[in-house]
């Protein structure tokens, strides 16, 4: 799901990094107010369940696989602000250590994941789960990644509109939005059903082990 | 050099890459970064090719298709791009590999406590990942169906939440010993 380095034309990413920086130093002075003991190896360990959890690939028919991302559970179980501290370190680490994402588009993948999809998932979730808690938990993973993707993909199919050649040709991400949200957002509508269902059993797991308190 | 100054000048070096639209130059700067590496430069230039494979055969065919199907094929742009990007991966495998990442972070406390223990509970999930994935097909005599791959990867899911939760409150009783919350 991520957006790789290179593709991105600093008129985007470098604005981008302007929002996360204060988002990130709101997230962490929140985390701070809210500091208990546990607080910081919670987060730790959170953040290498996510981490671990996007390296698990789940096989589709077809011979393709997707992973999940553990978004959506970790802003309902802990938060927006935390799940948005958690991921972005998610993304640098897999930067660093990995290549993935890159660090020219960790912030807009932090703000895409990270902000964006908690959100989405969180507000879902305590709107639906009125309705019916296991509708809202499906539906909170699967906006926590379509939302994050629809994000990604209006950046990604604006770039040509954003930084071009003097001949037209583009500079970065070559495609425009005609092309890049049907290619982007099409997958992702089959690959969110898959992180609703897992958002609904770990869930459902955390509830059996008492771990869950009603956000 | 202080990490924090090889962290600067890491980030100015990723932004100038990305300003600069010219194949010369970006070649320049990619034999710069491989002299930078030393004995390394083919170590970081095999990872960083691995690294961005997937993503740029994808994103190249597809520009292939698409630009001679419009008339706009532009082989330059595929060398850019592709140049780019191994530019910018190099560097960060560079930076990585020349500098301690939790050195640069150091300027804040909390900061690095976090990354450190992210990291090293990254590191360790990652084995035990490995782990069961050897195990799992090693144990295979015929090819496994969807349903059991989807039961393996349910399990490996919960035992990874297991794991988390139940670290969180074993770092937490290490830090607390150490006298880390006593300030």
């Amino acid at each position: 799901m991520h957006i790789p380095d290179g593709f991105i034309a600093p008129q985007m990413y470098l604005p981008a990094y302007g929002a996360a920086i204060g988002l990130w130093a709101y997230g962490l002075r929140r985390l701070r107010t809210a500091l208990r003991e546990e607080t910081i190896p919670r987060l730790a360990v959170l953040t290498a369940f996510c981490f671990v959890l996007m390296m698990v690939m789940l096989p589709l028919p077809g011979g393709t696989s997707a992973h999940a991302t553990g978004i959506a559970l970790l802003a309902i179980l802990f938060g927006v602000w935390t799940a948005f501290i958690s991921v972005s370190l998610v993304l640098l680490l897999q930067a660093l250590l990995f290549g993935a994402g890159g660090v020219t588009a960790l912030a807009l993948n932090a703000l895409a994941m990270g902000l964006v999809g908690s959100a989405a998932a969180r507000y879902s979730y305590l709107l639906l789960r009125r309705v019916h808690e296991g509708f809202g938990l499906v539906v909170a993973g699967w906006l926590s990644v379509n939302a994050a993707a629809l994000l990604m993909a209006l950046a990604l199919g604006s770039q040509p509109l954003l930084a071009h050649a003097e001949d037209g040709q583009p500079l970065f991400f070559p495609f425009g939005l005609s092309i890049t949200l049907p290619a982007v957002m099409i997958p992702h509508a089959l690959v969110g059903i898959g992180e609703g269902v897992l958002t609904l059993l770990m869930f459902r797991l955390l509830s059996q082990r008492g771990w869950v308190s009603q956000p | 050099m202080t990490a924090r100054i090889a962290l600067l000048a890491y980030l100015a070096a990723i932004v100038l890459g990305t300003t600069v639209h010219a194949i010369g130059p970006l070649a320049l700067g990619l034999a710069l970064v491989l002299a930078l590496a030393g004995r390394e430069w083919l170590r970081i230039l095999r990872r960083a090719c691995v690294a961005i494979l997937l993503f740029n055969v994808v994103i190249t065919l597809s520009y292939g298709i698409i630009s001679t199907l419009q008339g706009s094929f532009s082989l330059e742009f595929v060398a850019l791009v592709n140049l780019r990007v191994l530019l910018l991966t190099c560097l960060t495998f560079l930076f990585v590999f020349r500098v301690n990442p939790f050195d640069a972070l150091a300027f804040s406390r909390s900061l690095t406590f976090l990354f450190t223990l992210a990291y090293s509970q990254s590191m360790a999930f990652k084995q035990a990942l490995e782990d069961f994935r050897l195990a799992f097909k090693s144990r295979r005599i015929e090819p496994v169906g969807l349903r059991d791959r989807y039961r393996h990867s349910a399990r490996m899911g919960a035992y990874f939440l297991d794991k988390s939760l139940h670290q969180a409150g074993e770092i937490t009783q290490a830090m607390r010993s150490r006298g880390f919350f006593d300030d």
